[in-house]
C-alpha cells in the first residue's frame, strides 16, 4: 500500500491539556497527488503538518511517511513552508538557498549550482549576493519558496502557501504546485482560499474542530452536496434570497449560488429572474467548494 | 558531530562574527589592555619639565632640596644600572658602580652621596669626579631619556628677570612657569609661613616632591638645634619597613616585583574577561532565537533536523565563538609581549607579561574554565531563548542569570586577596560560580585537588544544564503565547526522555 501512497495517517491524535487539536484523523495521500487540507483556522491543519514533518509528534495513532514510520530518517526528501514565511536577516539570498540545501543533505557545490539555477529561472539572478534584509517583501517570499524546493522533495508540505503572497507570487506558487506533479512528486498544502483548491487539488481533506468532515478526491467531495444554480448577473440582486423555493443563497453582488427546496423547477427560477436582472450565465452544477466548506464547518468560520 | 549540527554551528559563527557586536567585544580586552600599556608611558614621555621659580629668603633650604634630591636621582639611576638597564645612556663609571652594588660591595645611596657631596667614602675620586661632572651636565631631556621618574627630569627651576610679586604671577599666568614658591626666612621656625602659588593647584605633584625633601632637611634641622646627632635623628625618624618576601613552593624566596603583581591581579583579568564574554553573547543569543521563533524559521529548521540537533549545533556554534576570542586574545598577548615594548621604545614592559603567557596554570586553568564557563551559561541562555517569544520576556528571564552572574564580581577582590580563604573554596564548589572562582584563586596555586575535583563538578553540571535545556528547548521552541512559568519548566524538565510532555490549551499556537 505505502508503494502507492506518500503519506498514511492512521488514527491521529494531538491533545494540548484536555483539548483535542487533532481528533482520528486518517487519510491515505496517493504518490504524485495533489492533497488540499481545508478546514476553518484552529481546525488543526497546522498542528496535523507539523505531525507529518514530526516537528511534533501525535499522542496517538501512526504516519507512515514515504514507506517510512519515522519522519526523522526521510527529512532529506521532504519539502516544508511553514505558514508565515521569515529569512535571515544578515545573510545573503544564495548563502540562505545553500543553507537550507544542505540543512537537507545536498553537498555545498550541488546546492551552489542549484541555488544559482534556480535564482536565476525564477528572475532573481543579479540578487545571489544581496542581504536578505535589502530584498522586496515579494523577493523574501520567492527565497523561502524556493527554499522548500532546492533539494528537489518527493513530497512538499505547505501550510497555507498562498497567505500573504502577491500576485505575482501567488502566480508562482501554482506554478511550482503543478510542476511539482508534473515530475510525479507529491504535494499537501493547507489552504483556506477556496477557489485555489478547486483549481490545483486531486483530493481535498476538510477538516474542522480536529475532525475529519469530508475526504476524498475533488469531484467525491464536490458530488457530495446537492446540485446548486450559478447565477452571473448585473443589477440588484437583493430579492433573489426571497424568491419562493430558495433555500441557501451565496450571494457576492456580481455573482450568487443558489440551492433549491426540493422539487423546485430550476427553470421556475429563472424565469422569475428574467426582466429584473441581466443574466450572463445561468448554470446548473455540482455546489463550490466554498459552499461545501460553510456547510461543513456550519457557516462560523473565522473568514 | 552530525554533518547537520555542523552546518547549523558554522551558520551560527558565521552571522555573529558577522556583527558588530562581536568585534567590539574581541577588541575590546586588546585595546584596553594596549592603552592601559602604552598610555602611561607616552603621558610620561611627553609630559614636559615643569617650570618652576624659588624665591628662597632662608638662603640654604632651597640648595639643600637640590642636593637630597640630586642623591635621590642619582641613586635611582645607580638601581637602574645595578638592574642593567638603560646602560647605554649611561657613563662607564656609573655603569661600573652598579656592578658593584650588583655584587653587594656597596651601596647606590652612599655612592650618591659622595657625588653630590663631594666626599669618597665609597667611590674612588676619579669616580666620584666623572659622575659629578656628568650628572652637572646632564640637562632635563637626556635625564627623561633614562628614566621618567628622575626629579631632574620632571621639576626645572628658572630664574626670572624681575622678582615682585606681580611678575611671578604675570609668570604663572602666562604660563612661562608652572609655579613659584616663597620660602620663609626661616623655615625651621614653629611659626614659617612659605607659599607655594599656581594656577594648577590639582596637579600637585611639585608640591610634594618638594615639600618631601624640605621635611626631612628640616626634620634634621630641628634636631640638631637640641643638640640630637645626625644618627640619632636618622636612627629617631627610620619608619619601620617590611621586606615584602613571596615564598614559592619550592621554598625559594624572592621579592614582590611588578611582575608578582601581574600575577597577582591577571586574575582578576580573566574573571572579568569571562563575564564580559557571557555577557556581551547573551544578547545576541537571545536576539537570534527570538528572531527564528517569531518569523517561522524554527520549523523549516526544524523540518531539517531534530530539535537536540538544533541545540547542539547552537551551542556548538556559540562555543566556537568562544573559541575565536580567546584565541584572538591569546595571540594578541603572545604579541603584546613581542611588539609593545617596539611600540613603546623601550626595552621592556613596564610589566612582564611573557610570566602570564608562558605560565601553563595560568594559560591552561583560563582557557579550561573560560570555556567551561561560557558553555554552561550558554546552554542555560539557549533554553531561555527558546521559551521566549519577545526581548522584553527574555529580559526578564534573563534576570535571576544577571543576579547570579553579579555574585563572583561581588567576590572577587575578596577572593583575589585570599585565594585560598573560605569563601574562595566554597564558590569554587558551586558549579555556576566555579569559573570565576577558579580563575580568580590561579594566583594563589590552589592545590590539584580543587582543580581536579572541581572541574570533573563543571563538567558534570554541564552535561546536567546541556541536558536540561535540551528538554526546555523541544518544548520551547514551538510554543508561541506567554513564556512558561519556571514550575512549568521544571515539569519539562522532569518529562522522560522520548515523551513530549503535555502543555496547557494556552500554549498551543
Amino acid at each position: 500500500m505505502s508503494e502507492q501512497h506518500s503519506l498514511i495517517l492512521t488514527d491521529v491524535t494531538k491533545r494540548y491539556g484536555d483539548f483535542v487539536a487533532v481528533d482520528k484523523i486518517n487519510v491515505s495521500i496517493p504518490k504524485g497527488s495533489i492533497y488540499g487540507f481545508l478546514g476553518p483556522n484552529g481546525a488543526g491543519k497546522t498542528t496535523t503538518i507539523r505531525m507529518i514533518m514530526s516537528i511534533i509528534y501525535p499522542d496517538e495513532g501512526e504516519i507512515s511517511i514515504l514507506g517510512q514510520k519515522n519522519a526523522e530518517s526521510v527529512k532529506d526528501r521532504l519539502g516544508y513552508l511553514p505558514e508565515e514565511k521569515g529569512l535571515y536577516k544578515k545573510m545573503t539570498a544564495g548563502e540562505i538557498l545553500v543553507y537550507f540545501g544542505q540543512l537537507k543533505g545536498l553537498d555545498r557545490k550541488p546546492a551552489t549550482k542549484r541555488a544559482h539555477h534556480l535564482l536565476k529561472k525564477y528572475g532573481l539572478g543579479d540578487h545571489y549576493g544581496a542581504r536578505c534584509e535589502s530584498l522586496s517583501k515579494g523577493m523574501g517570499q520567492k527565497i523561502q519558496i524556493l527554499g522548500t524546493i532546492m533539494h528537489e522533495p518527493e513530497l512538499v508540505i505547505l501550510d497555507e502557501p498562498f497567505s500573504g503572497l502577491d500576485p505575482v507570487n501567488s502566480e508562482l506558487m501554482q506554478h511550482l504546485i503543478r510542476d511539482m506533479k508534473d515530475e510525479g512528486n507529491t504535494v499537501i498544502f493547507s489552504t483556506h482560499i477556496m477557489h485555489q483548491a478547486e483549481q490545483l487539488c486531486d483530493y481535498i481533506l476538510l477538516v474542522n474542530h480536529g475532525k475529519t468532515v469530508l475526504n476524498g478526491t475533488l469531484s467525491e467531495v464536490k458530488g457530495s452536496g446537492d446540485k446548486g444554480i450559478l447565477l452571473d448577473y448585473d443589477g440588484d440582486g437583493s430579492f433573489l434570497k426571497s424568491l419562493p423555493g430558495v433555500a441557501r443563497i451565496n450571494n457576492s453582488g456580481k455573482q450568487a449560488e443558489m440551492f433549491l427546496d426540493p422539487g423546485t423547477d430550476p427553470q421556475s427560477i429563472l424565469a422569475q429572474v428574467v426582466g429584473k436582472l441581466t443574466v450572463r450565465r445561468f448554470d446548473l452544477r455540482e455546489p463550490s467548494l466554498h459552499e461545501i466548506f460553510v456547510r461543513a464547518v456550519g457557516g462560523h468560520t473565522d473568514e | 558531530m552530525s554533518n547537520k549540527t555542523y552546518l547549523i554551528a558554522r551558520r551560527e559563527w558565521l552571522e555573529n562574527i558577522r556583527t558588530k557586536t562581536f568585534w567590539i567585544g574581541m577588541l575590546a580586552f586588546p585595546v584596553i589592555l594596549t592603552l592601559a600599556m602604552v598610555v602611561p608611558t607616552l603621558l610620561e614621555k611627553s609630559k614636559s619639565a615643569r617650570l618652576y621659580t624659588v624665591i628662597d629668603q632662608s638662603g640654604w633650604l632651597f640648595e639643600s632640596v637640590m642636593e637630597r634630591a640630586a642623591v635621590d636621582d642619582l641613586s635611582r639611576i645607580l638601581m637602574l644600572s645595578a638592574a642593567e638597564r638603560e646602560l647605554d645612556k649611561l657613563p662607564d663609571e656609573i655603569v661600573s658602580a652598579g656592578e658593584q652594588i650588583r655584587s653587594g660591595q656597596a651601596d647606590a645611596r652612599a655612592m650618591a652621596a659622595d657625588v653630590v657631596n663631594g666626599s669618597t667614602n665609597v667611590l674612588n675620586e676619579s669616580a666620584q669626579q666623572a659622575i659629578a661632572q656628568w650628572w652637572s651636565d646632564l640637562d632635563a631631556t637626556a635625564a627623561k631619556a633614562i628614566s621618567g621618574r628622575l626629579g631632574k627630569a620632571r621639576y626645572q627651576q628658572v630664574e626670572l628677570d624681575s622678582q615682585s610679586p606681580e611678575a611671578l604671577n604675570q609668570a604663572v599666568l602666562n604660563e612661562e612657569i608652572f609655579a613659584y614658591m616663597m620660602i620663609d626666612e626661616d623655615p625651621i621656625g614653629a611659626e614659617s609661613n612659605s607659599r607655594f602659588v599656581s594656577s594648577n593647584l590639582t596637579d600637585t605633584d611639585l608640591e610634594d616632591w618638594f615639600s618631601d625633601h624640605a621635611t626631612d632637611i628640616i626634620q634634621e634641622r630641628r634636631m640638631q638645634q637640641r643638640g640630637i646627632d645626625n644618627d640619632t635623628a636618622a636612627w629617631l625618624t627610620s619608619p619601620m619597613r617590611f621586606e615584602l618576601t613571596r615564598i614559592n613552593e619550592t621554598g625559594e624566596e624572592s621579592e614582590v616585583s611588578a611582575t608578582d603583581t601581574l600575577r597577582q591581579w591577571a586574575p582578576v583579568a580573566f574573571v572579568y574577561i569571562l563575564w564580559f564574554a557571557i555577557f556581551s553573547i547573551s544578547q545576541m543569543l537571545l536576539t537570534n532565537t527570538i528572531e527564528e521563533k517569531s518569523n517561522r524559521l524554527m520549523e523549516v529548521l526544524l523540518s531539517s533536523v531534530s530539535p537536540f540537533q538544533l541545540m547542539l549545533g547552537k551551542i556548538l556554534g556559540i562555543a566556537a565563538i568562544g573559541l575565536t576570542m580567546l584565541f584572538s586574545w591569546i595571540i594578541f598577548l603572545i604579541l603584546a609581549v613581542k611588539f609593545l615594548p617596539l611600540l613603546l621604545g623601550t626595552g621592556s614592559l613596564p610589566v612582564d607579561l611573557s610570566s602570564i603567557v608562558s605560565d601553563p596554570s595560568y594559560l591552561a586553568s583560563f582557557v579550561i574554565y573560560f570555556m567551561l564557563g561560557y558553555m554552561f551559561y550558554a546552554s542555560l541562555l539557549v533554553a531561555i531563548g527558546s521559551v521566549c517569544n519577545t526581548l522584553k520576556e527574555a529580559q526578564n528571564l534573563m534576570t535571576p542569570i544577571i543576579m547570579v552572574l553579579i555574585i563572583p564580581l561581588l567576590a572577587m577582590m575578596p577572593i583575589a586577596k585570599d585565594p585560598n580563604g573560605s569563601l574562595a573554596v566554597i564558590m569554587s564548589y558551586i558549579p555556576p560560580f566555579t569559573p570565576f572562582a577558579m580563575m580568580n584563586r590561579v594566583a594563589g596555586s590552589p592545590p590539584m585537588m580543587d582543580y581536579v575535583l572541581t572541574t570533573l563538578l563543571l563538567v558534570a553540571s554541564l552535561i546536567l544544564v546541556i541536558w536540561a535545556a535540551a528538554k526546555v528547548f523541544r518544548v520551547g521552541v514551538l510554543m508561541y503565547g506567554k513564556p512558561p512559568k519556571l514550575r512549568e519548566i521544571l515539569r519539562w524538565i522532569k518529562t522522560p526522555v522520548g515523551m513530549s510532555p503535555t502543555l496547557r490549551k494556552s500554549d498551543k499556537s
